[in-house]
């Protein structure tokens, strides 16, 4: 192997596995992953090593999440072919979302846990996470009170705790069960209140310090309203991180972010401005290449209230 | 459509995305092969071959293209 990538490591036998099923998109994770440091292949052990034991909970093993993942994978490829020719995605509303995704738990299956292994295999999602992890304490000031929402597979919420300690009141929000079942799995034991509701449903006394909310908006229609909701929970010297993707067709991805500018202005116009920001490709391609291709983006934020 | 001809569509649709006049393919080439056939290339060559034969593929089809004859034989149950 060309690289870091250790040979006795979870992630070489994932990418092996890949290899097998899939040469194209494994030499794609040797080439994006090579150059990483050791402190991505420490955290990808941990966490690839958690999702082993949650899965073995259930008998499943991680070439099953692996399976899972590449099932992903093809249906973004196809969804990007599609992208490609029609300049939009194909799921427009909620509803379609739903039909063709949400209501089939088949669909779902494969879908969150391919998600859960992308947080390591796609570069671009490490790197995000590294950008928060790395600008947290500077950009959350004094954190009394902490929410997520949409939490996923809980690692940024996990790093939080880390950083933040355990004097802080930790909730996480989701309006889907199994998600806030498997942030249960992977937060075990870390001082969280839970709440499986809708967002807009959700009404606190006290503010909110710091909010996180990753890779939401997508999923929505009208983000402006989201993210007008988040700015009444947040105190006025509040912090909001948001990472969204943009050019970026998924099975499940309804607004179409056509650049960093887009975001901006959607954040801008719920009252939010960038106090500091990150751009990062899917691929390994100049920018000017990227907007040519429509290549997918990740943008994250840290936003305070204008 | 013959195989060959479908071939030889393939080669210049190949030679054009991946800008590389070199490329020579055959039944059995895959991406192990070709340096520049990534993913990013793989999405940008469907686009080409779904225009230039007037067909479209489903997901399966796209996700099972293994080598060039995969891609041949598909085209094939299209025309």
């Amino acid at each position: 192997m060309q690289n870091n990538i250790l040979k006795d490591s979870i992630i070489n036998t994932i990418i092996n596995y890949i290899q097998e099923k899939s040469p194209r998109h494994a030499k794609k994770l040797r080439q994006r992953l090579g150059a990483l440091d050791d402190d991505f292949f420490t955290r990808s052990e941990a966490f690839f090593s958690t999702y082993q034991n949650i899965l073995k909970v259930d008998n499943k093993t991680l070439e099953y999440g692996t399976d899972n993942y590449l099932q992903m994978v093809n249906d973004y490829v196809f969804e990007q072919v599609r992208f490609m020719q029609s300049g939009v995605y194909s799921c427009t509303s909620f509803e379609d979302a739903y039909e063709q995704v949400y209501s089939k738990p088949e669909v779902m299956e494969y879908y969150m846990s391919g998600l859960i292994m992308s947080q390591f295999l796609w570069k671009h999602h490490y790197d995000m996470f590294r950008f928060f992890t790395d600008n947290l304490s500077a950009q959350s000031g004094n954190v009394q009170r902490y929410l997520e929402v949409g939490g996923g597979h809980g690692i940024h919420l996990l790093e939080a705790i880390r950083m933040l300690g355990n004097n802080v009141h930790y909730d996480l929000i989701d309006i889907s069960e199994s998600s806030i079942q498997l942030a249960k799995k992977f937060l075990n034991g870390q001082p969280v209140h839970y709440h499986l509701q809708d967002i807009y449903a959700y009404n606190v006394a006290e503010k909110y310090d710091f909010i996180t909310m990753g890779e939401v908006l997508e999923h929505v229609e009208q983000p402006v309203k989201l993210l007008e909701k988040l700015h009444a929970m947040l105190h006025d010297s509040g912090r909001l991180f948001i990472t969204v993707p943009g050019n970026a067709p998924a099975i499940d991805h309804i607004y179409l972010f056509h650049n960093q500018q887009h975001i901006i202005e959607t954040a801008a116009n719920a009252g939010f401005e960038v106090t500091k920001d990150l751009l990062l490709y899917s691929e390994d391609v100049s920018e000017q290449e990227a907007i040519e291709k429509k290549v997918p983006f990740l943008y994250g934020a840290f936003l305070k209230k204008k | 459509m013959e195989n060959t001809a479908i071939l030889n569509d393939l080669n210049e649709i190949f030679k054009e995305v991946l800008d590389d006049d070199d490329i020579q393919l055959n039944n059995t080439t895959t991406a192990n092969d070709i340096e520049d056939w990534d993913s990013l290339a793989h999405i940008q060559l469907i686009v080409a071959i779904e225009k230039k034969f007037g067909i479209r593929f489903n997901s399966m089809e796209v996700a099972g293209f293994k080598k060039i004859g995969d891609i041949i034989s598909t085209i094939q149950t299209k025309l």
